[in-house]
């Protein structure tokens, strides 16, 4: 091995001299690193989060590639907003809570001025730290308890609730024509979806005059049968069942009404806007699913308004796969609305403020973009936007749609849904 | 008693598809003593195999259903061979965590070829429901408690009678005696893996025939865990009469009892009987009580 | 643990010591000093990214306590998370109990539950044993999820944020340091627990349970015990991930698929080692947000041949894989893999 002197460096020293050189190098090193990256472009940032994995992917995706064209439009062909292109930063939440907390800092740190989450439960898990540091949100499909009482999350269409307060009105108006309340009967999901819709029915059946039947029946994502409840259903006899779900439980549920023989006669159906869409129809089947009602806050494919042929175009040649799909409109729609608010907001206190992306700017977005949007009408694509205060939920309009030789057409007119105040009511947030 | 005989007639048709999907999960217990937590996902993995066949490639019905088959043959092969040859004598953690590893693994596959989630087999049975006395009952389910209860006869003759079936008893029995007996470990273990995702692959069929295709089944997957352990973890006779009886329990209770307690009761139904199985009977009903002394 | 040449134990406190020669005791005051000036150069994503670190650390440090010492196979660690959060919440929100006592609250409450449900654990071991926990976790969440003028059922629940004193912890900084320090806490609690008589009991009772029964230790006793404080653990954390983390309870935050992965942390991490929990968290957690959040969109926009989200298969694919190869090539987690590194580096050249 050769003489060896202590005062050599041995092949330990060697290692430790190193381990400890690098580790202070890092620890000093990090920080310069970090704040010398950035670059500065001249760009407006919103932040994205869809559940484009994971066990929403079917919906996630579609709503994702919505909210990408729609940007890709605003840039390419009215370059930008105020001059300025709007960079997406996106990220995928895979319908992990803890996912969304971390996108929802990211956002914050990558210095956007909002940002937008289209499923209700992921806005639920990100709303705090969003509240927190009064950085302003908005959802998609909402639940009340996004924005009641509301704070820095707004919500782009009705919630689930208003949906069945709608539903109930046109059912009284239109189709009612006994003596008496009509009675009704809930088949929830049972999450946020569901016991959302029961939370408006709880609020306003009373004042409406209808009668809500107990007990509700509440159903899994995965249910393969629901014949057992049916049958039960079927021995109340309501006038109406309404069915809080998403596409594929409500499908089944159609489905074996069908088998009990309870559709096509006085009772009707009707599905929040988290099931009313094209996946129910093929799911269950056009035949089976003839005739039943549903709501939803956008327009759908056959409108002609005038935002219609840009969607149709981006979404023929970017993703056609997706084309007669309500989610893409929906997202295509935030998308325009956030470009508003910030256009608005620009407009206001200039680029400047906006673009350092730190608290000061959240606000102003949020005062002067948000707070500012009167009646803007989304080029036609769905219930015109406002802010009202008290009342976070920027459209508060509905329409009521019919199966129809397996196509979903508009049987109404837009229906503003009114504001509830959940919060004063005391059974809000149990039940 | 229209309501009774209509839940009975549910419970009762619904059970037998949780009774099949169990079955393919004694199987594997009975033949080497691994607890197959990947089940759900191989379900899910043939049925999507299913769709990718007669939709996809659009192949007639007799011909893709040949070719599930036989990729699940080939696919209990492979998973045999790569994933739990290597772990054989390893202790059951160590074997329960790769079949969660390969759970995981296969939920993955699943999503990266068809990343759409959701979708429809084409209409195998008709649709038309049959009327037994006043209660409805969909075809499918009827075809797919024909098919469990055929299969649970195969396989419990296959298990009592045939040399194969034996060597794979004793082989769950003790390992190390079969092997100096001369029988090779390894194409047991192949052989029951076979079988088993076989018995995943038709379970598959019959599920998303009546369900569609979508991660639910893996969670229909979580409650057959129920029927296993009511059943007894090594019976066949058990997870074919569990079923049923779990099946009747949910009905019963999600008829009678959701009006008078709480509206997602039915959920809960086959978990608690899981706890109070535990305390009063540990091995199952029909399952081998393993008697440890000192 | 090997110690380094001319290191003798002269005293049964050196003996036990964890941290024994001045070389450990510098790295690990260096570590502090790392750990604890983080918020200084680190924006709101990575913090978050190791709060939830943290939390899982600690929760995982329970579930190492309940079957990597004391062998008792548990999958329902989420619901227990999910007891103590829900408490912590419903205490501090409806009864305006100061947050430390509401979170200690939280972690007896998961206790409870945890010994509620570890009784089978007297009858019944191994699978099934872990069909029972499994079907524990599907019993507590269905319970939160309809007791809903608790718990605010499936609509959720608002949390309040952390209060100490007067002090509320809504900047990631605060929470951050409030996290690491119970996190640290925790760390060491369990590395003692497990040195001293109940964590050589459970050892005892994961090796042959019957062998410990006739030396003479008390089955019943400390099988609920090591169910009891695993899930003490997961309380903890779970009011951790309340207040500090979400602010917002929802069932949906606490499912099979959470319980599933933390058995796949330890035992990727190693089990019956105490830092095993911390290298697998720190592993799986990196490697989720590496995956999901870099990988799949880069694959995502730079391969379009395949349908669109074909990518995002990758991250389970990749997961189940590695919890696949690992166990086969190295059962033991790697912790043993670190020890192991360790010792070399001491021992070499020689190579025993």
């Amino acid at each position: 091995m050769g003489k060896r002197s202590s005062r050599d460096i041995t092949r330990r020293g060697f290692i430790k001299g190193t381990g400890a050189a690098s580790l202070i190098l890092f620890i000093g090193g990090v920080p310069l690193l970090i704040s010398a990256c950035g670059e500065k472009k001249e760009t407006i940032k919103i932040g994205l989060s869809t559940p484009s994995t994971g066990a929403a992917a079917e919906k996630g995706q579609v709503l994702e590639h919505g909210n990408k064209d729609a940007i890709k439009y605003i840039n390419e062909e009215k370059g930008g907003v105020g001059g300025y292109k709007i960079e997406l930063v996106w990220m995928d939440n895979g319908y992990n809570a803890a996912a969304m907390v971390n996108n929802v800092n990211k956002f914050m740190d990558s210095r956007c001025v909002t940002f937008g989450c289209s499923s209700s439960a992921m806005m639920a898990a990100g709303m705090s730290v969003a509240n927190q540091n009064g950085f302003s949100g908005l959802a998609v499909y909402g639940a009340p308890v996004i924005y009641r009482p509301p704070q820095h999350i707004y919500g782009q269409l009705p919630d689930y609730g208003d949906d069945f307060v709608v539903f109930a009105q046109y059912y009284k108006n239109h189709l009612w024509d006994g003596q008496g309340k009509p009675t009704v009967v809930m088949h929830l999901l049972n999450n946020s979806t569901g016991y959302g819709a029961y939370d408006g029915a709880r609020a306003k059946a009373a004042e409406m005059g209808i009668e809500l039947l107990e007990p509700v029946f509440e159903h899994t994502a995965s249910t393969t049968s629901e014949t057992t409840s049916l049958n039960s259903i079927r021995s109340l006899d309501p006038d109406i069942l309404y069915i809080a779900s998403t596409p594929k439980p409500s499908s089944v549920i159609i489905k074996n009404a069908n088998e009990l023989g309870m559709t096509g006669g006085r009772m009707k159906i009707a599905c929040g806007h988290a099931g009313m869409t094209k996946a129910l129809v093929d799911l269950a089947g056009a035949d089976v699913s003839e005739g039943v009602y549903g709501l939803f806050p956008t327009v759908n494919w056959d409108d002609n308004v005038p935002g219609m042929a840009k969607v149709k175009e981006y979404c023929q040649r970017y993703h056609p796969a997706d084309f007669g799909n309500m989610d893409y409109i929906a997202s295509w729609c935030q998308s325009l609305i956030m470009v508003k608010a910030a256009e608005l907001a620009i407009e206001a206190i200039g680029y400047e403020s906006l673009s350092k992306g730190n608290q000061g700017a959240w606000k102003n977005f949020e005062d002067y973009g948000i707070k500012a949007l009167n009646n803007y009408d989304v080029e036609g694509l769905q219930g015109p936007v406002s802010y009202t205060p008290g009342d976070n939920r920027l459209s508060k309009s509905l329409r009521v749609f019919q199966v129809q030789g397996g196509n979903i057409n508009p049987v109404t007119d837009w229906i503003e849904a009114p504001v509830i105040e959940y919060e004063k009511l005391d059974w809000f947030g149990k039940i | 008693m229209a309501d009774l005989l209509q839940y009975t007639v549910t419970g009762i048709t619904v059970g037998m598809v949780y009774s099949l999907i169990a079955m393919g999960f004694v199987l594997i217990w009975k033949s080497s003593g691994v607890a197959n937590l990947a089940l759900g996902q191989l379900v899910l993995l043939f049925s999507w195999f299913t769709y990718g066949m007669l939709v996809q490639a659009g192949l007639p019905l007799l011909i893709g259903l040949v070719i599930v088959v036989a990729f699940a043959f080939l696919l209990g092969w492979i998973t045999e061979r790569f994933v739990l040859r290597p772990l054989i004598a390893q202790p059951i953690l160590s074997l329960i965590a790769v079949t969660l590893g390969l759970a995981y693994f296969i939920e993955g596959l699943c999503t990266f070829i068809w990343p759409w989630g959701v979708d429809v087999l084409p209409r195998l049975f008709s649709q038309d429901p049959v009327h037994i006395g006043t209660a409805v009952v969909s075809q499918e389910y009827l075809w797919a408690a024909g098919i469990s209860l055929i299969l649970f006869a195969f396989l419990s003759l296959y298990f009592k009678f045939s040399r194969m079936g034996v060597a794979m008893r004793a082989t769950a029995d003790d390992q190390m005696a079969v092997q100096a007996c001369g029988i090779p470990v390894t194409k047991i273990f192949s052989r029951s893996w076979m079988f088993a995702c076989v018995m995943a692959a038709i379970g598959g069929i019959l599920m998303s025939s009546i369900g569609g295709i979508s991660y639910g089944l893996v969670e229909t997957g979580m409650k057959s865990f129920s029927v296993v352990i009511l059943g007894g973890l090594d019976s066949f006779l058990g997870a074919i009469i569990a079923g049923p009886i779990i099946g009747l329990a949910e009905n019963l209770a999600g008829g009678y009892l959701t009006a008078l307690t709480w509206p997602g009761v039915r959920e809960i139904i086959p978990f608690i009987i899981i706890i109070i199985v535990m305390f009063v009977k540990p091995y199952g009903l029909y399952g081998e009580t393993r008697i440890e002394r000192i | 643990m090997h110690l380094p040449a001319g290191i003798r134990n002269f005293t049964y406190a050196e003996d036990m010591a964890i941290f024994r020669t001045r070389t450990q005791w510098v790295l690990l005051i260096l570590l502090f000093v790392l750990l604890f000036t983080i918020p200084l150069f680190m924006g709101n994503y990575w913090l978050s990214i190791i709060i939830i670190i943290a939390i899982t650390i600690i929760a995982a440090l329970g579930l190492n306590l309940l079957t990597g010492y004391c062998g008792q196979l548990s999958i329902g660690h989420a619901g227990f998370i999910a007891v103590g959060a829900y408490t912590s919440a419903i205490l501090t929100g409806q009864y305006e109990v100061p947050f430390l006592l509401g979170m200690l609250g939280g972690g007896l409450m998961a206790g409870l539950t945890g010994l509620l449900f570890g009784l089978p654990s007297l009858r019944v071991k191994g699978f099934y044993l872990a069909i029972t926990t499994i079907a524990a976790q599907f019993i507590i969440m269905w319970v939160i999820s309809q007791w809903g003028t608790m718990t605010g059922g499936f609509v959720g629940l608002t949390v309040p944020a952390a209060e100490i004193l007067g002090f509320s912890f809504t900047s990631s900084t605060s929470k951050y340091y409030l996290v690491m320090t119970i996190c640290v806490i925790a760390v060491f609690v369990a590395k003692n627990l497990a040195r001293t008589r109940p964590g050589r009991a459970f050892v005892a009772i994961r090796d042959n349970d019957l062998a410990a029964q006739v030396m003479g230790i008390n089955l019943f006793r400390y099988k609920l015990l090591a169910f009891f404080t695993g899930c003490f653990f997961a309380g903890i954390a779970g009011s951790l991930l309340a207040h500090c983390y979400y602010g917002f309870l929802n069932p949906e935050f606490f499912s099979i698929k959470e319980s599933i992965l933390y058995v796949g942390m330890i035992i990727i991490g190693g089990l019956g080692m105490t830092l095993g929990p911390i290298f697998g968290v720190v592993f799986i957690r990196l490697l989720e947000r590496l995956l999901s959040l870099e990988l799949v969109p880069f694959l995502e926009s730079t391969i379009t041949v395949f349908p669109s989200g074909w990518a995002s298969g990758v991250t389970p694919m990749l997961f189940g894989l590695i919890i696949v190869l690992f166990l086969i090539i190295e059962p033991r987690g790697l912790a043993h893999r670190w020890n192991k590194f360790k010792n070399s580096y001491r021992l070499w050249p020689f190579s025993y």
